[in-house]
C-alpha cells in the first residue's frame, strides 16, 4: 500500500493515533450496551422473576388440531364411492395429565372402566408419548355416542382426557369396491420412520387411497386456545383453517360395480368391466373382499390375523394380482394368428373324435366322443379342442406366442394400482437351451392352442385383450382415475387415457372373430347362458384346468367368460372369472349375463320411465 | 502465498478461539434440549456439522492474506449482489420470506454471506485512492454501495440483515477518520429518508412489528405474542434457571422460532440469570478481542477489516438479545454462533477467520 493515507493508522509509531481512540470508544459503547442488557435481565429474571414464574405456570394454552377432511372419490356420474362422517376419538393431552404417577394411573383406571378398554392399552399409550406435549395424542378411534356421553359426564375426574371430533371414512356397504378404493389407516411404524407423516395421521394403505394419498390427504388446520384449570376455553388465540383433500373423479360406474359385486356374491374370483372405446374401467371386483370399514377404525389383532390367514386371501386383488391359465378364451388368439398368417382358413374343417394323438401322447377334448365334423366357426362356437390342437400345431407355437404378446399378454397393463402381475407367454428363446435339439416342443404348442400349459394371464389383461378384439386392435391402458380436482385450484391431475399398442389384423379377420364370438352366445354355443334377447352379446367361454397338486384340487377348474356388447358397436367388455367354479359356460356366463342385464336393460328401463 | 510460516502461528488469538468454542458448545447443548419439528434432536448435530464447515472456512480465510481479499472485494461484491438478485428469481420461500438459494443439497442464505462481501468492499472503498482525503466525495461513492443491497434485502424481506449495513458503514467511516460533523449530516439524511422507506420498502407486518414495539398493547395476541412469551420464558428462569427438565416454556410450543432467533430465551429459561452472565461474558470476550485487534493494528486495511467484522458480530448480538429481552422491536436477526442455521454459522466463522488473519499479520 504505497498510497499515502495520511490520517489513518500512520505506520510511524509514536505519533498520536486518533483512529485507535475512536475504535476504543466504540468498544466502550458496545460494553455499555451489554451492561444495559444485563440490567434488563436482572430486572426480568431477578426482580420480576417470581411474577413471570407464575405466568409460566398459568400458561395453559392448548393446541386443538382440526383434521382436514379426506378427499372424496366419485364415480363417473358424480356419485360418491366413499364419504366422510364425523367420528369421535379419545385423546390424551400429556401436559394436562396428572404429574404424580399414582394419580395418573387412577385417572387411566377410571377411564378404562368407563369405556371398558384394557388398562394396559392406556398405560402403553401414555408411555409412548412425550410427557410435556400440549398436542393431544389419539388413543382410540371410533367411540360410540354412549362412550362420549360417559367421558363428558366424568370430565372433571378425568384431567387431560378429551374427546375430539374428526372426519372418518364411510362406505356404502362394508366390502364395497374394497380392492379398488383400498383402506385407510393410521400411519404405521415404517411410514412414520420415513418422516412424511405424524403419529395418528390417516394414510391410504392400498388401492386408490394409497396411490392418490398425497392429493386426498389435505392439510390439517388447528387452533391455539387458552383454557382455564377446568379445561374450558377462555379465548381463541390463533386459528388456521384446514384445507380439505382433493376430490377424485374415477372412471368407475357405481351402479355397475354394485351389480357386479352382487353377481359374484359367495364366489371367489373377479370381474372386470371396461369400456373398449377408451379403456375406462367401469367396474373392478375381486372376491372375497375384506371388510373395508373395519380396517379403518381400530382393528384388533385377532381380526387382522383372521384376514391375513384366510385361505381365500381376501386382501389379494385378483383382477391384477392373480394369474390363471386362460383356457379356451385363448382360442381367439390362435384363430387370429392362423387367419392373419394364412395358415388357417374359415373353411378348414376337421373330424373331432374326442381325442388327438401326437406321438405317444393323447390329448382329450372336453366333450366325450367329440364334436364330429367341425369348421372354424363351429370350433369357436362349441370350443372344440381337437380342432385347435390340430390347427395350432400347423400355425406353430412361436407364431401363436407372437400374437399373444401383440395382444398384450405377458406384459403389464400399466393400470394405476401397485402390485400388478405380468402373466406369462412361453417364448421360443426361453425353451431353446432347455430342450435337446432346440426348438419348441410340439406338445407345448398343442397345450397352448387351448390356453393351457405354461400360459398365464390376469383378468385385467383379458379385459384389455377383449377390448382390442371389440375395437379393432387398440390396446388401451386401463384408466381408473379421470382427474383430481382441488376446490381452489381446479384440476391438479388428469389422465386423458393412453394407447399402449396396436394389433394389426385384416378387417376380414376382425369381422370373423366378432361373428364367431356372437355365434358362441347366440347360436347355441358354449356361451348360450349369457344370451339376452334383444342385446347382441359376443363372448367366449373358458375352463382353465388347475394343475392338480392334491386330490381335492382335481376337477375344480376355473371358469372364464370374456365378452362384449353390443356385438356390432361394442360399448362394454365384461370379463368374469370364477375360481374353482367349474365350466365357464355354466358358471361364468350367467354372471356376465346378470351384469349385462344391469348395464343395458336397467338403463333402458330407467330411460323409459324418464321419457 | 497460502503457506503459513511459523511467525504467523505464534500470533494466533487463543482467547478469541476459546470464546468461540465455548459459545458453540452452549449452542449445541441448548439445541439438543429442544425437539424441533420432525427432525428432533438432529438439529444439534447439524449445528455441530455446520461448525465443522465453518472451521474449515475459518482456516482457509485465516491462511490467506486479507489484503489479497480486499483487493478482489469489488468482484465479491458483484457476485454477492448477483446472488441477492438470484434469490428473487430462483429463491426458496420459507414461511413467506424468499431468502434461500438451493445449492445442491443445502440451502444458502445469500444475505448472510453478503455481510462479509460488504465489509471487504467498504474497506476497499474507504482505503482507496478516491477516498482521500476523507470528505463528501466518499459519502457520494458509499451511498449506492449500501442502498442497492439494502433495498434488495428488505424486499426479501429480511429487515434485520438490511438494517445492519448502514451502522456498519458508519463505524468504518468513523474509524477511518471521517469528520464527525459530516457523519452527523449523513445520519440526519438517513433519518429523513426513513419515512420514505417506511412507506415504500417495509411490508405490512414489519410496520406492525415496529408499531407494536412502541405500543405493546396494540395487539396482545398477534405480533406481541412472541415478545410476551419470550419475556415469560426469560423471566421465569429467575436467578439459577429451571434446568433442562423444567424449562416448559421453551420445550412446549409457546415460544416461536425457538431454535433460531429466540434461542436466547430458551437458554435464559434453562440456565437463569447466572447462565446469561456466562453467555454474555463469552460474547464480551470475543468482541473486546476483536476491538483490541482493530485498535492495535496500525496497518489501515487490516484495522478496518478487523473493525468491520467485529461490528458485524457486535450489532447482531446486541440487536438479537435486545429484541428477545424486549428492549428493541422484533426484527429477524440471528444470534451469531448460537442460533441454528448453516449460513449464519459459516459467516460468523468467516468473520473470525478474518480477525485471526489480521492478528497473525499484525507485526509483519
Amino acid at each position: 500500500m504505497s498510497v499515502n493515507l495520511g490520517y489513518v493508522g500512520s505506520p510511524m509509531s509514536g505519533r498520536p493515533d486518533p483512529g485507535r481512540r475512536r475504535i476504543l470508544a466504540m468498544a466502550g459503547i458496545v460494553c455499555a450496551a451489554l451492561l444495559v442488557i444485563v440490567c434488563q435481565l436482572w430486572y426480568l429474571q431477578v426482580l420480576e422473576g417470581g411474577r413471570f414464574q407464575e405466568a409460566s405456570d398459568k400458561n395453559r394454552t392448548r393446541v386443538r388440531p382440526i383434521a382436514a377432511p379426506r378427499g372424496i372419490l366419485f364415480d363417473r356420474h358424480g356419485l360418491p364411492l366413499v364419504d366422510n362422517r364425523p367420528a369421535f376419538t379419545l385423546s390424551l393431552i400429556p401436559r394436562e395429565l396428572e404429574r404424580d404417577p399414582v394419580a395418573r394411573d387412577a385417572t387411566l383406571g377410571r377411564l378404562a372402566s368407563l369405556l371398558q378398554i384394557p388398562f394396559a392399552e392406556l398405560q402403553e399409550a401414555v408411555a409412548r408419548i412425550p410427557p410435556d406435549s400440549i398436542l393431544p395424542v389419539r388413543v382410540r378411534r371410533g367411540l360410540s355416542m354412549e362412550d362420549v356421553a360417559r367421558v363428558e359426564e366424568w370430565k372433571l375426574e378425568l384431567p387431560g382426557v378429551i374427546v375430539e371430533v374428526e372426519p372418518q371414512r364411510a362406505y356404502p356397504t362394508s366390502r364395497f369396491a374394497a380392492h379398488l378404493l383400498g383402506y385407510v389407516r393410521e400411519a404405521n411404524e415404517e411410514q412414520l420412520r420415513q418422516g412424511r407423516y405424524r403419529r395418528g395421521d390417516m394414510v391410504g394403505q392400498s388401492g386408490l387411497e394409497r396411490l392418490l394419498d398425497e392429493f386426498l390427504r389435505g392439510k390439517d388446520g388447528g387452533e391455539r386456545i387458552e383454557v382455564d384449570a377446568m379445561g374450558r376455553q377462555i379465548r381463541l388465540i390463533q386459528s388456521t383453517e384446514p384445507h380439505p383433500g382433493a376430490q377424485v373423479v374415477t372412471t368407475v360406474d357405481r351402479r355397475i360395480q354394485e351389480a357386479a359385486e352382487r353377481a359374484m356374491e359367495g364366489l371367489a374370483g373377479s370381474v372386470v368391466v371396461m369400456d373398449p372405446r377408451n379403456g375406462d374401467v367401469l367396474a373392478m371386483v375381486s372376491t372375497p373382499a375384506f371388510e373395508i370399514d373395519r380396517f379403518t377404525g381400530t382393528i384388533d389383532r385377532s381380526a387382522w390375523l383372521r384376514v391375513i390367514q384366510d385361505p381365500d386371501h381376501p386382501l389379494l386383488n385378483r383382477t391384477i394380482q392373480s394369474q390363471y391359465a386362460p383356457g379356451s378364451v385363448f382360442k381367439i388368439v390362435v384363430a387370429a394368428a392362423g387367419l392373419q398368417e394364412g395358415t388357417l382358413a374359415p373353411t378348414d374343417s376337421t373330424h373331432c373324435t374326442g381325442e388327438f394323438h401326437l406321438g405317444q401322447w393323447t390329448f382329450k377334448d372336453w366333450k366325450e366322443g367329440g364334436h364330429g365334423s367341425v369348421d372354424l366357426l363351429d370350433a369357436m362356437r362349441h370350443s372344440c379342442n381337437v380342432f385347435f390342437y390340430e390347427k395350432g400345431l400347423k400355425i406353430g407355437g412361436p407364431v401363436i406366442a407372437k400374437y399373444a404378446s401383440a395382444f398384450g399378454f405377458g406384459a403389464p397393463t400399466r393400470i394405476d394400482l401397485p402390485g400388478e402381475k405380468l402373466g406369462l407367454i412361453p417364448h421360443p428363446k426361453l425353451r431353446r437351451d432347455r430342450r435337446v435339439g432346440g426348438g419348441w416342443h410340439a406338445g407345448e404348442t398343442v397345450n397352448m392352442s387351448i390356453g393351457q400349459g405354461a400360459v398365464l394371464v390376469t383378468p385385467m389383461q383379458v379385459a384389455r385383450f377383449m377390448s382390442a378384439v371389440a375395437n379393432g386392435g387398440v390396446l388401451w391402458k386401463p384408466r381408473l382415475v379421470q382427474r383430481v380436482e382441488r376446490a381452489d385450484k381446479g384440476a391438479v391431475w388428469s389422465d386423458g387415457g393412453s394407447v399402449t399398442g396396436h394389433v394389426e389384423l385384416s378387417p376380414m379377420v376382425w369381422a370373423f372373430l366378432r361373428q364367431s364370438l356372437w355365434a358362441a352366445v347366440n347360436e347355441g354355443g358354449t356361451g348360450a347362458a349369457a344370451r339376452i334377447p334383444g342385446l347382441d352379446i359376443a363372448g367366449k367361454t373358458g375352463t382353465a384346468q388347475m394343475i392338480a397338486k392334491s386330490r381335492a384340487d382335481r376337477g375344480q377348474d376355473h371358469a372364464w367368460f370374456a365378452s362384449f356388447a353390443p356385438a356390432r358397436a361394442p360399448e362394454v367388455v365384461v370379463v368374469v372369472l370364477v375360481e374353482r367354479g367349474g365350466k365357464g359356460g355354466q358358471v361364468a356366463a350367467p354372471i356376465a349375463r346378470k351384469i349385462f342385464n344391469a348395464i343395458f336393460l336397467e338403463k333402458v328401463a330407467s330411460l323409459d320411465i324418464d321419457g | 502465498m497460502v503457506g503459513i510460516d511459523r511467525r504467523l502461528l505464534q500470533n494466533v488469538d487463543w482467547p478469541l478461539l476459546g470464546a468461540t468454542v465455548g459459545l458453540v458448545i452452549l449452542s449445541a447443548s441448548t439445541l439438543a434440549t429442544l425437539s424441533v419439528g420432525r427432525a428432533g434432536g438432529g438439529v444439534a448435530l447439524r449445528q455441530l456439522a455446520w461448525f465443522g464447515v465453518g472451521t474449515l472456512a475459518l482456516l482457509v480465510i485465516a491462511s490467506i492474506d486479507y489484503r489479497r481479499l480486499v483487493r478482489v472485494a469489488p468482484l465479491l461484491y458483484v457476485i454477492g449482489l448477483g446472488a441477492l438478485v438470484a434469490v428473487f428469481a430462483f429463491g426458496r420461500t420459507v414461511s413467506g420470506a424468499r431468502r434461500w438459494l438451493l445449492v445442491g443439497p443445502v440451502s444458502v442464505q445469500p444475505s448472510e454471506l453478503f455481510k462479509i462481501c460488504f465489509v471487504l468492499t467498504a474497506v476497499w472503498l474507504v482505503t482507496s485512492r478516491w477516498a482521500q482525503p476523507m470528505g463528501r466525495a466518499v459519502l457520494v461513492l458509499a451511498a449506492p454501495l449500501v442502498i442497492v443491497p439494502m433495498a434488495l434485502i428488505i424486499k426479501q424481506p429480511d429487515l434485520g440483515t438490511a438494517l445492519l449495513l448502514p451502522p456498519l458503514l458508519v463505524a468504518l467511516l468513523v474509524a477511518a477518520g471521517m469528520r464527525l460533523r459530516l457523519l452527523g449530516g449523513l445520519v440526519l439524511a438517513g433519518l429523513a429518508a426513513a419515512p420514505l422507506a417506511w412507506l415504500v420498502l417495509l411490508k405490512e407486518y414489519q410496520r406492525e412489528r415496529i408499531l407494536v414495539f412502541l405500543d405493546p398493547l396494540r395487539d396482545p395476541l398477534g405480533s406481541a405474542y412472541n415478545v410476551i412469551q419470550a419475556k415469560i420464558a426469560i423471566g421465569s428462569g429467575q436467578l439459577l434457571g429451571k434446568g433442562v427438565a423444567g424449562a416448559t416454556q421453551s420445550r412446549l410450543s409457546f415460544l416461536p422460532e425457538r431454535h433460531t432467533d429466540f434461542i436466547f430465551a430458551v437458554f435464559a429459561e434453562t440456565w437463569g440469570f447466572v447462565g446469561c452472565l456466562v453467555l454474555l461474558a463469552c460474547y464480551a470476550l470475543l468482541l473486546l478481542r476483536g476491538f483490541d485487534i482493530a485498535a492495535s493494528t496500525r496497518e489501515p486495511v487490516g484495522r478496518l477489516v478487523a473493525l468491520g467484522v467485529t461490528c458485524v458480530v457486535a450489532i447482531q448480538v446486541l440487536v438479537n438479545v435486545g429484541m428477545v429481552t424486549g428492549l428493541l422491536p422484533v426484527v429477524g436477526i440471528p444470534l451469531p454462533l448460537m442460533s441454528y442455521g448453516g449460513s449464519s454459522m459459516v459467516v460468523s466463522m468467516m468473520a473470525l477467520g478474518l480477525l485471526l488473519s489480521v492478528r497473525m499479520r499484525q507485526f509483519q
